[in-house]
């Protein structure tokens, strides 16, 4: 179970123009606990804090308030377990284009500490399942978006995680490759591992998220199965949500 | 540390999976010193030889004829030519002749009368054939000389040892090869801090603000291995990198030398040496100047010296957002790192009493003197153990700083 309590995080930059520094706070005391079995939709637009949470779950940053426990393991004592725990994918399409996704696979496994073997076998199964099994071999700086995104999945599930963290894993993927995505999400809740993605797709988390928290300047706005969330609201769509706090400023 | 392992595993398999930068790398060391030292040796070899061939034109105004007929005893060396029009240095410039020597008009009767003869030579150092042709006329003279001193005193009923009091047979300690390795005691700390420093930049950068900008150093982040593996894996890659790619350089670079002089050896050109001129038939390469004990003394302080510098730029390439931005905070220490090495290169610094306690400077100091034989173990081991404190240091600030999330999350 992964459980979020009243996490906040700010940053200090400097502005260009009068040379001061300041800061912003990214995020502004967000909760929320995700179950085994349960796909958690992360929703917000770009600069809310969606990638900050998810850094902090993934134990790559810390809060300076409140805590995370990722089935048990707190993410600012023990975040190497918390990371051999969970599989994360970031935003950014980063695979060593010099390697073969058989050899990636192999490294990653071995930097998690799994067995090489195991590994490979692994690994080989998750390129299959994504229908590149016939690319394993081939060095990757020539891959497309779509591929690079499916080796990043393969190597964030390559130690069997409990956990999974998806940040926008369908952007600039064609609708083919995004449904072969949300179709390894699904056999990752049937699993019985809790996922969180974050992402603008509405459809995406209309279809098959269990409960969805909206990110809006650092603050979360519901928590709750999308259906629920669209009556508190009293819309149709989860992007009506969207122009709602985006006009009340967040305060919705 | 089984994470530094698997990290300094993984950087090693992404270099060897290039091969461009291998060959550039590996080989090309390998290629390039060769071609360009066996080119100097043979273009240096090919000009002295063709001076030497060659006859010295030369203008010789000589109205008492003192030294003309000298001059015409060796046909082979010089040839008289006329007085060339328009200005005569300008003709000596165009390679139309190269000296032109001048004897007062009294010069006969100065020698007969016992005074000194003035012996004006217009001649271009700066080319081979000038330089062959004025030590053609040294001979010549030195000759003239001794004639006309053992004749002067035959005329007054002297010894001719008179003019000969004392006589030099002089035998250097060390061989004229230890002067050779005082030149290349002095280049070699420079060569090596800027091969140091200038292998392992690029690689460096390339595993540090390279993976930031290629979006794969969060990949890495997010794994089970702890953050200061991570950079220890990737400070000893930056650190192996380096050492390798500067012995390479250096060892590829040496025996080109050695080549280059094996063959200037039976041209019998000369290198200047502290304003000395050493025959280069005493050197029969590099390779006699290096002492194994030498070696190893100077690859040892290359380990702490390449820890610092793989120090400096792990630091300076984590922070940076990108390959560019790296590069351009790169230079300044690039810079300074040459700053230093010619500095240490200059005639005369290690009489500078405080030179061996200042880091870096003091591994150069120690370096020229190990070749030369001057080095004190005393100065040694100061050297050694300032440049391992400072490596250490630096290896403790820069994994602290590294590890905080405002270093590597530096674009957020």
């Amino acid at each position: 179970m992964i459980q979020v309590k009243d996490i906040h995080k700010t940053f200090v930059v400097k502005d260009k123009k009068s040379r001061k520094k300041k800061t912003i706070e990214a995020v502004k005391g967000i909760s929320f606990s995700v179950k085994p079995g349960e796909i958690y939709g992360l929703l917000g637009p770009n600069g809310a804090g969606k990638s900050t949470t998810l850094r902090m779950i993934a134990g790559l940053m810390e809060p300076q308030q409140g805590s995370i426990t990722v089935f048990g393991n707190d993410t600012k004592a023990d975040s190497e377990k918390v990371r051999n725990t969970l599989g994360f994918l970031s935003t950014d399409l980063g695979v060593y284009g010099r390697f073969t996704p058989r050899e990636l696979l192999k490294i990653f496994g071995e930097f998690q500490g799994v067995d090489s073997v195991v590994a490979e076998r692994r690994g080989l199964y998750l390129l299959e399942r994504l229908e590149l099994s016939d690319f394993a071999d081939v060095k990757m700086e020539s891959f497309s978006s779509g591929q690079k995104q499916k080796v990043s999945i393969a190597r964030a599930l390559l130690h069997d995680p409990k956990a999974i963290l998806f940040d926008e894993p369908t952007t600039g993927l064609d609708v083919l490759t995004a449904k072969t995505v949300l179709d390894l999400l699904k056999i990752m809740k049937g699993e019985e591992r809790a996922v969180i993605v974050s992402t603008h797709v509405m459809p995406m988390v209309e279809q098959m998220c269990d409960r969805v928290g909206i990110i809006f300047n650092g603050k979360l706005h519901g928590d709750a199965p999308p259906k629920e969330i669209l009556s508190q609201y009293g819309v149709s769509t989860l992007d009506e949500v969207f122009f709602k706090l985006a006009a009340d400023g967040g305060m919705a | 540390m089984r994470g530094v392992w698997l990290v300094f595993k993984k950087e090693i398999m992404e270099f060897t999976k290039d091969r461009k930068t291998l060959f550039f790398t590996l080989a090309m060391p390998f290629i390039l010193y060769p071609l360009l030292f066996g080119m100097i040796g043979k273009l240096g070899r090919r000009d002295v030889q063709q001076a030497r061939s060659n006859q010295t034109r030369i203008v010789l105004i000589d109205p008492s004829s003192v030294l003309e007929p000298h001059l015409r005893l060796l046909p082979d060396d010089f040839k008289f030519v006329d007085v060339p029009e328009g200005d005569i240095k300008d003709a000596i410039k165009s390679d139309i002749l190269e000296m032109v020597v001048t004897l007062e008009e009294s010069a006969a009767r100065d020698l007969a009368e016992h005074r000194t003869v003035r012996v004006d030579v217009l001649y271009n150092k700066v080319e081979t054939s000038g330089s062959v042709g004025m030590q053609r006329l040294e001979k010549v003279l030195k000759e003239f000389d001794k004639t006309a001193v053992q004749s002067r005193l035959q005329k007054l009923g002297a010894s001719a040892q008179l003019a000969v009091p004392t006589e030099i047979h002089s035998s250097q300690v060390g061989g004229q090869e230890l002067m050779v390795a005082k030149v290349f005691g002095s280049m070699l700390p420079y060569m090596l801090m800027l091969m140091l420093f200038a292998g392992a930049m690029q690689l460096g950068i390339y595993v540090t603000a390279g993976e930031r900008e290629r979006g794969t150093l969060i990949t890495l982040l997010a794994t089970g291995l702890p953050r200061h593996q991570i950079i220890w894996g990737k400070l000893v890659y930056i650190f192996f990198m380096g050492i390798v790619i500067s012995t390479l350089n250096i060892v590829s670079m040496a025996f080109s030398m050695g080549v280059m002089f094996g063959s200037l050896e039976s041209s019998g050109a000369k290198l200047a040496v502290d304003g000395q001129e050493v025959a280069i038939q005493s050197l029969s390469g590099f390779t006699m100047i290096a002492d194994p004990v030498v070696i190893v003394l100077t690859l040892l302080l290359m380990i702490p010296l390449g820890l610092l510098f793989s120090n400096f730029i792990i630091f300076i390439g984590i922070q940076a957002k990108n390959i560019q931005e790296a590069g351009t905070a790169m230079m300044p220490v690039f810079l300074l790192v040459i700053f230093l090495g010619v500095f240490s290169m200059a005639p005369g610094i290690e009489k500078m009493g405080i030179l061996p306690y200042i880091p870096i400077v003091n591994v150069s100091l120690v370096i020229r003197k190990l070749f030369v034989q001057q080095a004190s173990v005393l100065e040694y081991v100061v050297a050694f153990c300032m440049t391992v404190g400072l490596a250490a240091l630096l290896t403790y600030l820069s994994t602290k700083f590294l590890n905080r999330e405002s270093a590597i999350f530096k674009s957020t």
